[in-house]
Order: C-alpha cells, then structure tokens, then sequence
C-alpha cells in the first residue's frame, strides 16, 4: 500500500460521479417539474390523516406508485395510471413503499370512496376479507355505550359488532381516512411527466391512436 | 542439528512483500472513460426528450386553437363519420330508421320543424318515452351524448342530420352549441314527444307523458342508497350519487334491473367473488335487492367514464361492432345492444362503463374469477381478448354515451321475474 493518494482521489472521484448523476441531476429534473397540474396541497385534516399513515406503518406493506402499463397490469387493477414525479409535490418525505403486501394505494380514493367502508375496514379488516392479513386497528376507536350527535359510528357485521353499544371512531382514524379518500388524481398526467420511458412510448402510441381516430371522425 | 539449511518449503521471513509499481491497463482507462461518455448523452437524451414532448404539447394546443377558429362553421364531412360512429347503429347508415323501433332521421318531422337546434337538444340530453315521427309512434330509449360529445362534435352532427340528411339550410356552430349545454345540458332526458313539444313549434300531435310516480318504498330505498343500515355501507359512498362508478367500481344506472337483481344474488350465493359487495349483498333482503335494482334501473345519468387504459380506440371500436372472427370474438354490441346500451333482461349495457372495470371484469373471466355468465358466453369471450384488446375495447365502451334508464312500464313487466335466477355457468 503505497499509493494513497490516487486510490483516494479515484474513490472520491466516482463517489462524485455517482453523487452527481444519481442524486444531483434527477434532483434538478425533477425540482424543475413542480406538482402536477390539478394536484391539490394536502388539507389540514388529510395532513393530520397522513400523519397517521406515516406513524402506523402502512408504507410496509402498501406502495403509493402504480406502475406503468409496461411494466405491470396496474391500471387494469383499477390502481389507476402510472405516477410522475409531479404528483408527489406536496409529499414530505414521499410515502413511495417498495412492499406490496397488499395493493397499491395510490388512487385508493378513487377506488373505495366509501368513509364507512375505509372505518369498517380499518377496524377490522377480516370483517371484510375472511383472509385478510392486514392487521387491525382497533385503538383507533373507541367503544361507546351510546354514539355522540358527532359521532361516526362503524358499521359492523354481528359477528365483529360488539354485545352492547357502538364503536365510533377516533379523531386519528377519521383523519386517517379523509387522507385515503383525498388520494385520487383525477387529473390527466402531464404530457411531460417525468417517468421511465416505457410510459412515454405509450404515451405516444396512444397519441397516434386518437389522432388516427379524430383525423377519421 | 546445528546446520542451519533453510527449509525451501517455508517462506522467507526476512521477505518484506511490496507492489510493483504497474500502469492501469489502458483497457480499463478506456471503459471508465467510455462508461463517462455514455451517461453524458444519456442525460442530454433523456432532457431533450421531455423538450420534445413540450413542443409536441404546444403544437397540440395550437391545432386545437385553430380548430376553435374554425368552429364558427361546422365541417359536415366530419359531421358524417361522427354520425356513422355514434348514430348509424341505430338510426341506420343514411337515418333511415329500423320500423317500430328506431325513428328515420332523414324526412323525420321532428327534424324538419326543429332544425339542427332541436336535434343538438336531444343529442345532448336523450329522449326516452312515447314519440311520434311521422305519424309513425315509437317507445324507444336514444342515450344522452352531452357528457361524451364535445360542443364542436355535437354541433357538427346536428349539422349534417339538419343539412346532410335533411334540406335545411341553417347549421349549429359550436358556441351555441356551447349556450344549449349551458341552460340544458344537464337536463333528464327528454320525456318522449310530450317533452319535446315544448322546444319544437307546430309539432303534430303526441302522445300524452306517463310520469310515474315513486312506488310506496322509495324511502327505505332512498337510506339504502345514501345513508346504508347499521351493518352495510351507503351504495352511493362507492357507486356515486348518481350510479356512474368510478374505477373499479361499476356504473349501475340504466342497467337491466333483472342483471342487477341476478348479480346481487350471484354475490350473495357466492358464485360472484368480490369481499365488498358479498358483504353488502348478504345484508339485503331479497325485496330490497328487488327494490334496489328498479331503483338503478330506472336511473339516468351522464357519464362518469372516459377512456383511461391507454388501449387503442379504434381497435376497441372494431371489437365492438365488428369482433374479431381471426380471435373467434363476435362483436359486442351483437349481444349488448346498438351501441353497447343493452338489450333487457340479461344483457346489461357496457356503454359509459368504467374503463377500470371493464377490463378488470374481463381479465377475471379469462382468469375464470368470474363465471356467473348464463351459459359461459362472457367466458370464450375473456379468454380471446389479450392485455391490450381488453384495454382497447375498455377505453372505447367508456368514450361511448351512456344507456338510458329502462322504462317504468317495461320495469313493471319484468318485476315477476326478478327475484331468484339461477347464476352459474351451465
Ligand atoms: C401487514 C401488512 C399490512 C399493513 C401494515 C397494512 N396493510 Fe392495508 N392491506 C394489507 C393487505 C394484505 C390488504 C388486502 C386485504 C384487505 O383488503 O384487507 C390490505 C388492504 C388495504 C386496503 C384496501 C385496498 C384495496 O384496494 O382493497 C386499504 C385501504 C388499506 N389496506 C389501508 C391500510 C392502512 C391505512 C394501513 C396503515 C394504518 C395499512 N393498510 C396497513 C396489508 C397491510
Ligand atoms: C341506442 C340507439 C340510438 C342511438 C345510438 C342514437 N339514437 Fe336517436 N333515437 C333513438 C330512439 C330509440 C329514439 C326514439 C326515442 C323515443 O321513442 O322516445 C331516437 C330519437 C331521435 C331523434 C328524434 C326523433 C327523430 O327521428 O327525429 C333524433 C333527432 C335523434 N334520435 C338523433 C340522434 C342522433 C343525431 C344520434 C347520434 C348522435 C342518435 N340519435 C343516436 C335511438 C338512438
Ligand atoms: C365498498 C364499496 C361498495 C359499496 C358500499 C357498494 N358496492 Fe356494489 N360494487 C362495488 C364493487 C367494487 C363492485 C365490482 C365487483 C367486481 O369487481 O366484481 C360492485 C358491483 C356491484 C354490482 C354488479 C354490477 C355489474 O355491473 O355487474 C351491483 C348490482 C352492485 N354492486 C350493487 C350495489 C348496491 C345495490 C349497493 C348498496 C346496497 C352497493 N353495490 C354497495 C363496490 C361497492
Ligand atoms: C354471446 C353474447 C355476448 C357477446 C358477444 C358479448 N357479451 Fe358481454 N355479456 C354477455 C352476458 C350474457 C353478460 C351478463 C353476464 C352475467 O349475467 O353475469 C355479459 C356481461 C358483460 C360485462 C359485465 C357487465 C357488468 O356490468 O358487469 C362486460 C364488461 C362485457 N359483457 C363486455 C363484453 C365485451 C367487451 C364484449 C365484446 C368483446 C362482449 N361483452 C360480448 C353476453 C355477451
């Protein structure tokens, strides 16, 4: 070992390299995006929901990233269309997952609008699903003799119903699920989403498509 | 013992070992410095794709501004295709009509008086009820169009029916077309020629209206939908105020009643798998599955679809009206009815469906996840259609206007036979 020097200037050379194209340049890309148009800042009630989201765990078993038709059936799932940078503008730190234990959650307000479902599901997943292994989050809520005139009761089946009284939600869990129903992007991506490119391919030929269609009509 | 020969299997201790000082082969300079290169234009290629990508947008927006200019007079020869695109299945190539079913557009009376105005009324809103063109009467259900046509779209064909079919001279540009959406466009349907009395002058006589009136359980019916029971959630918190899904989950208005009743069952029997509606199906009594299915049947609402999957329009609108014979696919419509609206009871219409959905649905039949369909015709179907047909043909059905809501008459006919069918696959 007698050449520290260069071995240390090489080391911090590709180190640099690695820095500048993995982290700095798709930084830069995407700090030029800015959210997406029609994406709307969290609420104050969903940001407290997204709390919740993020202290509970959930990002372990649900990611928040479709994928594009090129890579997985995610849109015929009713997961909805690929993400793009811009649609995680107001999300800090971003809640992207890499498990999929259960399905994706990105457009999950889209898909199960229901508050009352969300709750009844929350409480107990397997009220639902016999085979659910979600777990269930019961201190979320609360076991009442008598619901409050705010109160939110949970519909339950008898088998999960408690003998007397009612489970009304807490305020966390009501948060909780203005947040999954905030969770929909009902608006066309940008045209110059930045996403791999197998998205943009088909994005084109889908494109050619409706051109085709609207020169014929 | 006192020679000391060194042991020459034994290293020597006194050995200090030390690097030879060696130049980096050059083969390993040149792919460091090659690897270099190629991410540079990796990072220059990927930037000026999405340039390109923004001029191709504002080259869009640019087509569609002097498309805006043009607008002030409606191209018939557009007019024509979009005709034969959304209007020919039922009123025929040339609007001659089908008798007794479909009222002609060419020669129609309800044209002639009315002119390209009253026909972008009806387009836009639908016409359901008891009509008489020409003298001729029809009880037919035509689909409201004013939540998939554009303004230019709508204003072009009333044109051409107006001019093209008919010898009128007066054409509809796009913003009047815009103005009738404004005050009408989300109007009922209109209640057959009664209802379109009142827009059209002079028009000869007309059968008289049956508003129905709401049947004695419309209240239970009514929580149900909005509010649900102690166990089971509202309808309208995943199927929408108005029954138009979103997502996976389906549009319900203006289906069969007896689909709905049969599904609902089928849910409930467990011979359709899905854990959110087993649970609501097995929490309704038979007559409030009944009462539900009259209750969506005879809904009208706009859209709540638009093509999302990607597919390819027009290889969905070929799979729908003509199939696909090299795949063994008959066209869609010959089961579902003209233009995907259904043909009652077991039948449901697929226009204005959830894209979402209909692929979904149609992957679980090939996946054999759904097999509820009488006599396994959705079956065949499912398993011939790949990946991009189902999104193709998806994406069509939801670019197509929704089906009306059944008429309470027919509802009323068909009320004896709702409760229990068999739903399994023979
Ligand atoms: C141990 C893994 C696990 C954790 C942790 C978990 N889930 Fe789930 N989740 C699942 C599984 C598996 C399913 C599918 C079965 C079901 O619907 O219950 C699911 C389903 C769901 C669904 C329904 C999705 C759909 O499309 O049907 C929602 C909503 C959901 N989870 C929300 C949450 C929230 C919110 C949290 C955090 C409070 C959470 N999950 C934590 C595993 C998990
Ligand atoms: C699903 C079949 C269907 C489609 C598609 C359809 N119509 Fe109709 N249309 C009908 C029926 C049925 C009636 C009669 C309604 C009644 O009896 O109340 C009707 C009535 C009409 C009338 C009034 C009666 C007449 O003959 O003048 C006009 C105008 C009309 N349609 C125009 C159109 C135009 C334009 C389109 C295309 C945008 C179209 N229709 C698409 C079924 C359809
Ligand atoms: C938690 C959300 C949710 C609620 C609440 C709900 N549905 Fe559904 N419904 C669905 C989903 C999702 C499907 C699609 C199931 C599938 O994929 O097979 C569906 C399917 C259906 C179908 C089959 C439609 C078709 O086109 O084949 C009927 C009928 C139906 N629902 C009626 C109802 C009625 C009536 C109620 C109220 C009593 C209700 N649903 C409440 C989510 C819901
Ligand atoms: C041979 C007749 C036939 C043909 C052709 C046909 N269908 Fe169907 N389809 C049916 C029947 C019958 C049902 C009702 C199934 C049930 O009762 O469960 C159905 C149901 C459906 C449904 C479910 C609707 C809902 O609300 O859940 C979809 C989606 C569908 N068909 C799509 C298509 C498409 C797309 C095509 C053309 C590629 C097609 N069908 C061609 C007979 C047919």
């Amino acid at each position: 070992m007698n050449r520290y020097l260069p071995l240390a200037i090489t080391a911090l050379a590709i180190l640099a390299l690695a820095t500048l194209f993995l982290v700095i340049a798709p930084g830069m890309q995407i700090s030029a995006q800015g959210p997406s148009q029609g994406l709307k800042p969290y609420t104050e009630a969903e940001a407290r929901g997204r709390a919740v989201y993020v202290s509970m765990g959930c990002l372990y078993c649900h990611s928040q990233q479709p994928r594009s038709l090129a890579q997985a059936p995610d849109a015929e799932r009713g997961w909805g269309r690929a993400s793009v940078a811009g649609d995680y503008a107001y999300d800090d730190p971003h809640q992207l997952g890499t498990m999929r234990t259960g399905p994706d959650l990105m457009d999950i307000g889209d898909r199960l609008p229901s508050q009352a479902w969300q709750l009844t599901h929350l409480y107990q997943p397997r009220a639902i699903a016999s085979w659910s292994i979600m777990p269930a989050y019961p201190y979320l809520f609360e076991h009442k003799d008598k619901a409050g005139p705010d109160d939110v009761v949970v519909k339950l089946p008898a088998q999960y119903a408690p003998k007397s009284g009612v489970i009304v939600a807490k305020q966390d869990a009501l948060d909780l699920v203005t947040y999954l129903q905030g969770m929909k992007r009902q608006y066309a991506p940008p045209k110059d989403g930045l996403r791999d490119n197998g998205y943009a391919l088909i994005a084109e030929k889908q494109r050619d498509a409706t051109d085709a269609t609207t020169a014929s009509n | 013992m006192t020679d000391k020969k060194p042991d020459p299997r034994r290293p020597d201790e006194t050995f200090e070992p030390f690097e030879e000082t060696r130049r980096i082969p050059w083969p390993v300079y040149s792919i460091a410095i090659a690897l270099a290169i190629w991410g540079v234009i990796m990072l220059v290629q990927t930037s000026t794709a999405v340039e390109v990508a923004d001029k191709t947008q504002k080259e869009v927006a640019k087509e569609d501004s002097t498309k805006l200019a043009q607008a002030a007079a409606p191209d018939l020869d557009a007019g024509k295709t979009l005709f034969a695109d959304n209007c020919a299945t039922c009123h025929g190539d040339a609007g001659e009509g089908v008798a007794g079913a479909f009222p002609p557009l060419h020669g129609s009376d309800v044209v002639k008086l009315g002119g390209a105005k009253a026909v972008t009324h009806i387009v836009m809103r639908g016409i359901g009820g008891k009509l008489n063109v020409n003298g001729d009467g029809y009880e037919g259900q035509m689909p409201a169009f004013g939540s998939v046509l554009s303004d230019t779209e709508i204003s072009e064909i009333a044109s051409y029916v107006a001019t093209g079919l008919n010898d009128d001279a007066k054409t509809i540009s796009a913003p009047e077309v815009a103005d009738i959406r404004k005050v009408a466009g989300d109007k009922d349907p209109f209640d057959g020629g009664a209802g379109l009395a009142g827009l059209i002058n002079d028009l000869p006589a007309q059968p008289n209206s049956e508003a129905a009136d709401q049947g004695a359980d419309s209240e239970r019916v009514a929580r149900l939908v909005g509010q649900g029971t102690d166990t089971v959630w509202a309808c309208a918190s995943c199927h929408g105020d108005k029954g138009e899904g979103i997502e996976t989950v389906p549009r319900l208005a203006g289906l069969p009643a007896p689909y709905l009743a049969k599904q609902l069952h089928d849910f409930q029997r467990g011979t359709r798998f899905n854990d959110s509606m087993a649970y609501v199906a097995k929490g309704l009594s038979d007559r409030e599955i009944g009462e539900l299915a009259n209750y969506y049947a005879s809904m009208s609402s706009p859209s709540g679809a638009k093509p999302a999957l990607q597919g390819d329009l027009k290889r969905g609108a070929q799979l729908a009206k003509q199939g696909d014979w090299s795949i063994g696919v008959p066209a869609c419509f010959t089961c579902h009815g003209p233009s995907g609206v259904g043909v009652a009871p077991n039948f449901p219409g697929i226009a204005a469906q959830q894209p979402s959905y209909v692929a979904h649905q149609l992957a679980m039949w090939a996946g054999g996840s759904r097999h509820n369909s009488p006599l396994g015709l959705m079956a065949g179907i499912g398993k011939a259609l790949n990946d991009s047909d189902r999104r193709a043909v998806a994406d069509y059905l939801a670019s197509l206007a929704p089906m009306p809501a059944m008429d309470k008459t027919e509802l009323a006919a068909m009320e004896s036979n709702i409760p229990v069918r068999e739903g399994v696959d023979q």
